[in-house]
């Protein structure tokens, strides 16, 4: 008898899905995905900004991949999450390398990385790895990263937390376990953090409501991109956005909830 | 391993085309969850040799739940190799086996039926203090990691399943019910609330989409997962041989040739006729998901 009671909520939301307009959901479909990563790419290579694609071995699955060096900014920030770590960092002998050191490490790193270096050289030079991949289960990218000093050593969780940009301090310190953890790649198998998916959708529906509504159509990578690359030292040049073509119907779909799945729910 | 009773006699009664088959089948239901739940593993723990002890460090015995952790369970097995190390040798704890460091964010009964399946028991595990493998290997410094790991597989598998609303409608404290009831080894407490994260309206027949993931030990990649749905398109219910079909056809032996991989779920092989939405209620690990290994099969 409870089973039955409880069951209703479920079924009743469930039912409701396709009906309700609040429920209209703005997720990306693996092959659209695809399609916005070659576009972002092609972008990038008339920038020569560093973004590569990186496919998996018998698979037609891959990543974007893209190195950077940035600076943490924990000594700079007044409101430390860990009291712990602020410890750490104080004792940490790799804090005095300014951006002149650097100068002599950038192989392979691309200038805009070095743009950030500027606003924040009292920091520890980071050198950062990002990984765009795709989720299934969320049906939306996901961004994967590592980080390491530049002489080799990785980042604790703590260390990237406290080097989340200030503008997003609130948000992390609200919940910082479902907002930026260590988890294992999904196609390499290694360690990296990863800033939760789980929200994506959340964000990205007005955004993508608000385009359609002024009739602009919008690359979802690069969208998607802009909002989270910044909490993490990632930042997407203007031009992405204004000069990536959007893939076609991507943004359509996404407000017309009988269109987002191909077979019947 | 071999297969329990209580398994073959719930897959020898059951028949996907006949209706009553669930209701008649409801009571062995429950218990697959206990038999699942309180699965153990006899384990020896060994220090790593080149550890520098003060004095021998005699091995420890414990039996491992399956569908836990292995830095949620081993405080024990800490203390024990502390007790003989200087606080100046030690650095964060990281288990292996045969030379493959244990990823302790995968499921303990995975663990073993991944790397250890056929072997003799105990389960011979190495205790590191040292070199932490910094790549193959997540931090685990505190209980509120792996309760954070667990969270974000169950959110992850109710977006699959029920596109989040049954986790999403959860209060923090149902949440906190889930994991502490993983915690404290707490059967009933845990399902109380997971059976939310089981229901699916009936008209539809099952969950939207099934959270199973397929591991390859001879494989680069760590896993296989894609969206599969326990219903076929035309109303046929999708079994374990569909899936399998599906993602890793290998995995299946034709008639004429000898079977070279073994499919295990919690030490056993179910039946490839099993349906898919049965395995997920019953067989998925308490992190909503159902891991599915391939192994090679055993040469005589």
């Amino acid at each position: 008898m409870e089973e039955e009671e409880e069951a209703v909520p479920v079924r009743t939301l469930l039912a409701n899905r396709h009906i309700s307009p609040e429920m209209s959901s703005c997720f990306l479909d693996e092959e659209k995905f695809r399609q916005c990563c070659q576009l972002f790419l092609e972008h990038s290579d008339s920038l020569s900004d560093g973004w590569r694609w990186e496919s998996v071995k018998d698979s037609h699955e891959g990543y974007l991949r893209k190195t950077a060096l940035g600076t943490s900014r924990r000594r700079s920030n007044p409101d430390q999450i860990s009291e712990r770590e602020q410890q750490q960092t104080s004792s940490d002998p790799h804090q005095e390398k300014t951006s002149l050191s650097l100068q002599n490490n950038n192989d392979g790193i691309d200038d805009g990385a070095l743009c950030c270096l500027r606003e924040g050289s009292s920091g520890v030079v980071i050198q950062y790895e990002y990984h765009i991949l795709y989720s299934n289960s969320y049906q939306t990218p996901v961004l994967y990263f590592r980080a390491s000093t530049l002489d080799g050593k990785s980042l604790s969780l703590e260390d990237v937390w406290d080097s989340v940009h200030s503008n997003y301090r609130q948000r992390l310190q609200n919940g910082p376990w479902d907002t930026i953890t260590q988890q294992e790649h999904p196609l390499l198998g290694q360690s990296f953090f990863v800033l939760h998916p789980c929200r994506t959708e959340e964000f990205m529906r007005p955004v993508m409501q608000a385009a359609l509504e002024a009739d602009r159509q919008v690359n979802y990578v690069v969208t998607w991109l802009s909002v989270v690359g910044p909490v993490v030292g990632l930042d997407v040049p203007l031009s992405y956005c204004t000069q990536v073509p959007a893939v076609p119907h991507c943004t359509f779909n996404s407000l017309h909830p009988a269109a987002v799945e191909t077979s019947p729910d | 391993m071999t297969v329990p009773n209580w398994f073959t006699n719930a897959l020898e009664t059951r028949n996907p085309l006949c209706a009553t088959w669930r209701e008649k089948s409801m009571a062995d239901d429950k218990d697959v969850l206990r038999d699942v739940w309180f699965g153990r593993i006899p384990t020896s723990f060994t220090l790593y040799q080149d550890e520098i002890t003060e004095r021998e460090a005699e091995p420890f015995y414990l039996l491992l739940p399956r569908v836990s952790y292995l830095t949620l369970v081993t405080d024990k097995v800490k203390k024990h190799f502390l007790k003989v190390m200087k606080t100046e040798d030690v650095e964060e704890i990281w288990f292996e086996y045969e030379g493959t460091p244990l990823k302790w964010h995968y499921p303990i009964g995975l663990l073993f039926d991944l790397h250890a399946s056929n072997t003799s028991l105990p389960w011979s595990i190495t205790v590191h203090f040292k070199n932490f493998p910094e790549r193959d290997l997540l931090h685990c410094p505190s209980n509120y990691v792996i309760e954070a790991h667990f969270m974000s597989s169950i959110k992850e598998a109710d977006a699959l399943k029920h596109k989040s609303q049954v986790i999403n409608d959860m209060q923090k404290k149902d949440h906190k019910q889930l994991w502490m009831g993983l915690q404290n080894d707490k059967f009933d407490q845990f399902w109380a609330m997971n059976r939310k994260l089981m229901e699916y309206p009936t008209e539809e027949g099952g969950f939207r989409y099934i959270p199973f993931r397929i591991y390859l030990t001879m494989s680069d990649r760590p896993f296989i997962q894609k969206l599969f749905r326990p219903i076929s398109p035309d109303g046929h219910t999708h079994t374990l041989g569909d899936l399998l079909k599906e993602m890793y056809p290998m995995a299946i032996a034709n008639d004429d040739e000898p079977r070279r991989y073994q499919v295990v779920i919690h030490g056993i092989e179910p039946l490839l006729e099993t349906p898919l939405q049965w395995l997920s209620e019953h067989l998925s690990h308490p992190d909503n998901f159902l891991h599915i290994s391939v192994i090679p099969a055993p040469t005589d």
